[in-house]
This record gives C-alpha cells, sequence and structure tokens, in this order.
C-alpha cells in the first residue's frame, strides 16, 4: 500500500527559547493545519535525549494533550542522531501495513540549555563503551576518519571547506536555517580547531528545532518510493573500512532495492553531513560517485544548487544546524517540499522528480535512506 | 616503558581474526571460540587528533590516536604526550580500561595542518 507526504514543515533551528514540547507543538500544529485537519490515528515522536538534553519524557501523550490526538496510537522512537529519520520509517511501515491511515510523525531536539561540555558527553553516550572512556567524541572519531580519508584517497583537504562554503551560501535561501550567512574558504580554513583537522566551521553547530510530517495512504507528489536502513560494528576499531560506513551502504542499498530504482535515477539528495567531512563519504556511500572521487565533485561545484547533482540545497546540516533528533526529519521535509514545489527560494532550477534522504546514527553505526518521488509507489516496508 | 610482556588481546580459533579483549562472541564471525593471547605493544598510527572541547570529565587539549598493531588489531588510544606523527610506531599501554600511547619510539611532530 503507498504512502506519501501530504504536509511537510520545518521549525526554525538555533537557540530556541522554548522547551522541547513546546517546539514540537508548533510544528506540528502547523502540519495538522496543511493536512486539513484530517483525523490523524497514529503520533510517532523521534527525539535523541529528550531526557538528557530536553529535560522530559513521556513524548506521546503529552504532544497528545496539546495537539487533542488522544483518539490516536503512539510510541517514540530513537536512533540516536538518526531519530527523525528512524520515526519517519516507522510511520511508513505502520501505514503499509495497513495499521493506521494518516499518521502526524514529529521529531525534535533541544540541546542548548544545557553546557556544551555536557551535550558532548550526552552525544558520546553513543559511542562504544570503550570509546567513552578514552574519553572520544563525536567531533574526534570523525576526525579520525576524515584524515584516514585524506590520506587514503590523497585528497586536497580544502574539499572539506569547499563543503561548508557550498552548504552555508545554500542556507542563505533557508528561512529556518540557523546560519544563514556564507562564509569563504578562508573562513573556514582559519576557524578555530576542534578535533585537529576538523574546525569550528566543519562541525555542525549545537540547535534547538523540530519538524513535522502527515503521512497518509495513497501517492502523491512526494510518494515514499522505499526505505531501508543499515547497521554496522559500534567500536570504529571494530569497522573494516574507516573511510566509508558500512552502515549507509547497506542501507542504500535496500532502499533502492525496496524502490526497484537505481542511484542514476535519483535527482538529488540531502546527505548526513555533521561533520564536513561526512558529506563526501556520504556522497560516496550512496552510490552517487566512486570511491575517493567526491572531493573533486564538492571542488568543482558539481553538488551545487545548478550543478550535476545536487546536494543539500537546504544548507545541509551545516548550514541548517542540526538539533540531532530532528535533522533526519528535517532533511525529508526538504526532500518532500522540493518534490512537492513547495520550496519557494531554496526550488532547484531543475525541478526534482526522485529526491534521497540519508540520516546517521551514532557515528555511522545506524543508517537510514528514504526514497522520495512522485509515482504509485509500493512500499515493501 | 611498555607491556613487557606484550598487549593482551582476543584471538578467534574460527575467522581467526583478532582484537581488544571485549565479553562476548567473536565481532566478526560470532564464534564462541575465542581465546586470549598476546601480541607485541607496538602499533602504526593511522590517524591522531587533538581535541579542544573534550566530553565533560576529560581535560582540554585531549589527544586521541587510532593504532594498528600486529595482526590487523586497531586500537583507539590515549596520547597524553604530543600528538604522534601519522605513521610513525609507538608503544603502547594498557591502564585501567583505557589504552595510552606511552613512548614515540619514532619521530614525533604534530600532524600537518589541513
Ligand atoms: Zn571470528
Amino acid at each position: 500500500m503507498p504512502v506519501h507526504v501530504s504536509a511537510a514543515v520545518a521549525g526554525r533551528v538555533g537557540r530556541r527559547p522554548e522547551g522541547l514540547i513546546d517546539l514540537l507543538v508548533e510544528v506540528g500544529d502547523r502540519a495538522l493545519d496543511l493536512a486539513g485537519r484530517k483525523p490523524v490515528d497514529l503520533l510517532l515522536v523521534g527525539a535523541m535525549a529528550a531526557g538528557a538534553l530536553g529535560e522530559t519524557e513521556n513524548l506521546v501523550p503529552q504532544l497528545a494533550d496539546r495537539l487533542n490526538l488522544e483518539g490516536a496510537s503512539g510510541v517514540r522512537v530513537d536512533a540516536a542522531s538518526a531519530s527523525g529519520a528512524a520515526v519517519f520509517h516507522t510511520a511508513v511501515q505502520e501505514l503499509a501495513a495497513g495499521r493506521a491511515v494518516r499518521a502526524l510523525v514529529l521529531a525534535g531536539e533541544k540541546m542548548t540549555s544545557q553546557p556544551v561540555a555536557e551535550v558532548t558527553r550526552v552525544l558520546a553516550r553513543s559511542l562504544a563503551p570503550s570509546e567513552q572512556a578514552a574519553g572520544a567524541s563525536m567531533p574526534a572519531l570523525a576526525a579520525l576518519v576524515a584524515q584516514r580519508y585524506t590520506s587514503r584517497f590523497g585528497s586536497d583537504p580544502a574539499a572539506f571547506d569547499a563543503v561548508t562554503v557550498q552548504f552555508r551560501r545554500s542556507a542563505q535561501g533557508n528561512p529556518n536555517a540557523q546560519f544563514p550567512t556564507p562564509v569563504s574558504r578562508e573562513e573556514v580554513a582559519s576557524s578555530r580547531v576542534i578535533a585537529s583537522p576538523l574546525r569550528l566551521l566543519h562541525c555542525s553547530a549545537i540547535s534547538d528545532g523540530a519538524a513535522a510530517v502527515v503521512l497518509e495512504r495513497g501517492t502523491g507528489p512526494a510518494t515514499v518510493l522505499g526505505i531501508g536502513q543499515g547497521l554496522d560494528a559500534l567500536a570504529l576499531v571494530d569497522r573494516t573500512e574507516l573511510t566509508s560506513f558500512k552502515a549507509s551502504r547497506t542501507a542504500a542499498q535496500r532502499a533502492y532495492e525496496d524502490a526497484h530504482l537505481t542511484r542514476k535515477e535519483v535527482d538529488f539528495a540531502e546527505l548526513h553531513d555533521a561533520f564536513a567531512p561526512f558529506a563526501l563519504v556520504d556522497l560516496e556511500d550512496m552510490g552517487f560517485c566512486g570511491a575517493g572521487e567526491a572531493a573533486a565533485w564538492f571542488l568543482d561545484g558539481s553538488t551545487g544548487p545548478d550543478g550535476r547533482f545536487p546536494v543539500n540545497p537546504s544548507g545541509g546540516l551545516l548550514g541548517r544546524g542540526h538539533p540531532v533528533g530532528a535533522s533526519g526529519l528535517l532533511q525529508l521535509v526538504e526532500v518532500a517540499r522540493q518534490l512537492r514545489g513547495e520550496s519557494g527560494s531554496l526550488a532547484l532550477p531543475r525541478p526534482p522528480k526522485i529526491g534521497l534522504a540519508q540520516s546517521i546514527g551514532g557515528l555511522g553505526t545506524h543508517v537510514f535512506v528514504t526514497l522520495l518521488g512522485a509515482g504509485s509507489g509500493e512500499v515493501a516496508g | 616503558m611498555s607491556e613487557p610482556n606484550g598487549l593482551l588481546v582476543n584471538g578467534c580459533t574460527n575467522c581467526h581474526s583478532r582484537y581488544l579483549p571485549r565479553p562476548g562472541r567473536c565481532p566478526r564471525c560470532g564464534s564462541d571460540r575465542v581465546s586470549p593471547l598476546r601480541i607485541p605493544a607496538r602499533a602504526t598510527v593511522l590517524a591522531a587528533t587533538e581535541l579542544s572541547v573534550a566530553p565533560a570529565g576529560f581535560a582540554t587539549p585531549h589527544r586521541l590516536a587510532l593504532l594498528e598493531a600486529s595482526d590487523g588489531v586497531r586500537i583507539l588510544a590515549v596520547a597524553r604526550g604530543p600528538l604522534p606523527a601519522l605513521g610513525s610506531v609507538v608503544n603502547v599501554m594498557r591502564d585501567a580500561d583505557v589504552y595510552l600511547v606511552v613512548d614515540e619510539g619514532t619521530p614525533v611532530a604534530s600532524p600537518k595542518p589541513p
């Protein structure tokens, strides 16, 4: 049974005065309005650290209470920084299986009320116990991956700077972006070091934000064509590859198979650029270019909005901000809005028919890939 | 200073992979035929990073190195001295549940800036 996105709302990302529940209610209310206030029988919520960072729990009843959805069923879904994509996938599976008719899918994170070192520690809880014991953080392990990538492929490290420059330029047109101001390569390359070789402007920010979609049975311009997820060894030292995420490759392969599509039919993508080097790894893992080739794509503009394969026309995590549990759903909102012709100044010059979203949980340990497009998609789920 | 008797690792008698001790079955093949053995406590630096922001409870700058010892055993180790150079060979020791880069047998320099 096909499932499509009938309403898609992104909240403003940044330092917000509201708490997590208020952030979610705001986008949920707008999505229900856009969907014509038709009855919703499924309420699913994604968040990574609602308790530790957002200081709230029991999300579904709290939101049902505020959104007058006590008649629905629901659960909270967690897949670390991919929670927003995971909750979308869960809703698709429930609808495709015929267990619900219309779902309100919410995802959000409240991060800015805690000190940076505490946020870093909470996010690092996603890592392997041995990595936490060594004092590793997400940026630290991303830095190690970035170094391996540069050494293995001999790629120009300036490609990482080019990623940030491109996404910050795109974010200028995104009214919800935390960083709507452009930066130069020189500014990126001279920003302060966070985890060498990664600098501040290579790293996504600590952000508050939320997104909402209404999913319902049937087809439309943003029909779910395929979904797939993948897992990998928890610790970096147990991975067979250090310059590619196996979980991403597995998720992409499963999504393409589910959709009966190949990468060549995809017109654009929203990729998980929590760190600038990830954009390169992601582009390769999704199959859009070969191993080690992505640096050239970002350096020569191939991934810009008017390039041969647009990546993150919304500004990505680097431009939009990265409210961890919300980012996966924010990406899907952007893909759906491109397909639905609702992107305003972010609209791609060549109107796309099929878009891909990729969301990474943990340090490449749990990845969700979604394909949306016009048509009569049959989702195996 | 190093581990005089070598580093304790797990060896899988089914797939022959070797890895740092951890509870449970072999992470590669799922076999429970795993036995302890020792390898030389020297490793090559695959990557190394210096953190200016560390998780709460860790002083900064905090330095980490991704190492490869013999038989493909990979180790995430804390470097309390200078950041070891990529490709250099270092000694490793275990201190409670953390591995440490304990000295630098080959010249040490900061990695090239990006
Ligand atoms: Zn084995």
